[in-house]
């Protein structure tokens, strides 16, 4: 039986497999228990950066430049809504529609691309949850609670259990 | 137990995002001061880094566990299936990434995408091609006992080749970074390194499954054919699964 057991851990395991790592750095201003700003900065790993630099940035000159942003959010941000921007929010344990995101910008930080963005809602932070995660496991989200800056409200970030991928829940008191 | 599978996924998740970030730092950092003990340091993450990366998905494991509890082997041979399948991965890898950085240039991530899904499919054809030629051969010779063991010894090289010729993101995204910060000879060994972990990861889930087919066997003994059948399904049912799952991206 332990065989058996730890077979198929190890063929399960197929799942701990990302190739991209994206660190998620949010910044949320809450009053009154609802969110008022909400600004999400993505820092893609090293590696992961140094490829798509290499072909966001077609003049070379080290930094995404206007044109070259239009061509990153229309080409490979915009596309990731299929993928619901990597996440879930849950008001009263139902996932919403993901809010268009604003002011998109996507910049060069210590040789890692970043991306930044706004959504513009109006959440009770009572009934919501930030779920963080790769439902395809090709990317894994990282979230640590000294990436998240909060105003009005406190962070508690726990680890998702989704039995197949691995992600992180951010939760406001 | 699902607690303790969900905290090892962690740990795992956790660790090669800690080893990602290292070895890129480390890779960046190389300069002629230090290129001889940091190249060493760089190629034992590798190695690290390709045990751990090789827990994951199209790396051949599900298909050598489905092989290897099916069919009768030697631990010898799940190290052999495991590192052909990781030494193709390999040069698949290098092939394939200075291949589209040489010859394409532009639109590398895109054509890196296209690469991998079209690999992906014929690996995926591949492997049921595989499936069906055990299923066919496993009822033929259900009687023929000896035959069998030749067989299986062909069989062997084609479940390897089908796994390991879709080229590994991971050790192609290592490949890339040394390209571009012109660490050539270091790109090439870390490729090797990678796979030797990778192979290693892989060789331990073909000995875990020849463990199992031989509690198995006891019960079994002369119906053997019927795990080998069963196994060679559920080799065309990951085929399937491949092939769809590379469809739909």
């Amino acid at each position: 039986m332990k065989i058996i057991i730890s077979i198929i851990l190890f063929v399960s395991m197929i799942y701990a497999h990302p190739h991209t790592f994206i660190e998620v750095y949010p910044t949320i201003t809450v009053k009154n228990k609802t969110t008022e700003k909400i600004n999400f900065v993505w820092k893609l790993d090293e590696m992961t950066s140094s490829m798509l630099i290499m072909e966001f940035d077609i003049n070379s000159n080290g930094q995404i430049d206007k044109n070259e942003q239009e061509h990153v959010y229309q080409n490979y941000f915009s596309s990731l809504i299929d993928y619901n921007f990597y996440t879930d929010i849950t008001v009263n344990s139902k996932i919403i529609k993901f809010p268009d995101p604003k002011n998109f910008n996507s910049f060069i930080e210590n040789n890692k691309l970043c991306y930044s963005f706004d959504i513009d809602t109006n959440l009770n932070i009572n009934e919501t949850l930030f779920d963080f995660g790769d439902t395809d496991f090709f990317i894994a989200m990282i979230l640590k609670k000294e990436f998240i800056k909060l105003n009005g409200a406190i962070a508690q970030v726990s680890d998702l259990d989704n039995d197949f991928y691995f992600g992180y829940r951010l939760e406001l008191k | 137990m699902i607690e303790f599978y969900n905290q090892i996924l962690k740990q795992l998740i956790v660790l090669q995002y800690q080893l990602n970030s290292y070895i890129s730092t480390i890779i960046r950092e190389l300069n002629d001061e230090n290129s001889l003990s940091n190249s060493f340091l760089i190629l034992g993450i590798a190695f690290l880094y390709g045990l751990i990366h090789a827990a994951g998905p199209g790396h051949g494991k599900a298909l050598v566990a489905f092989y290897f509890t099916s069919n009768k082997a030697s631990y010898k041979k799940a190290f052999k299936m495991g590192y052909i399948i990781s030494i193709t991965h390999a040069i698949s890898a290098l092939i394939f990434t200075f291949g589209i950085f040489y010859i394409l240039k532009t639109m590398f991530r895109k054509n890196f995408n296209e690469m991998t899904s079209i690999a992906m499919q014929i690996s995926a054809v591949m492997i049921i091609s595989v499936g069906l030629y055990l299923v066919y051969e496993a009822f033929k010779n259900r009687v023929h006992k000896e035959k069998q063991i030749t067989i299986s010894n062909k069989s062997e090289y084609a479940v390897a080749l089908s796994a390991g010729i879709v080229p590994c993101p991971g050790v192609m995204t290592i490949v890339l970074f040394c390209i571009v910060l012109k660490h050539y000879t270091l790109a090439i060994l870390a490729a090797i390194t990678m796979s030797i972990g990778m192979g290693l990861t892989i060789s331990i889930a073909g000995i875990l499954s020849i463990l199992l087919n031989k509690k198995a066997g006891s019960f079994l003994d002369s119906r053997g054919y019927i795990l080998e059948i069963i196994g060679g399904f559920l080799i065309i049912g990951l085929g399937v699964f491949l092939f769809t799952t590379v469809g739909h991206k």
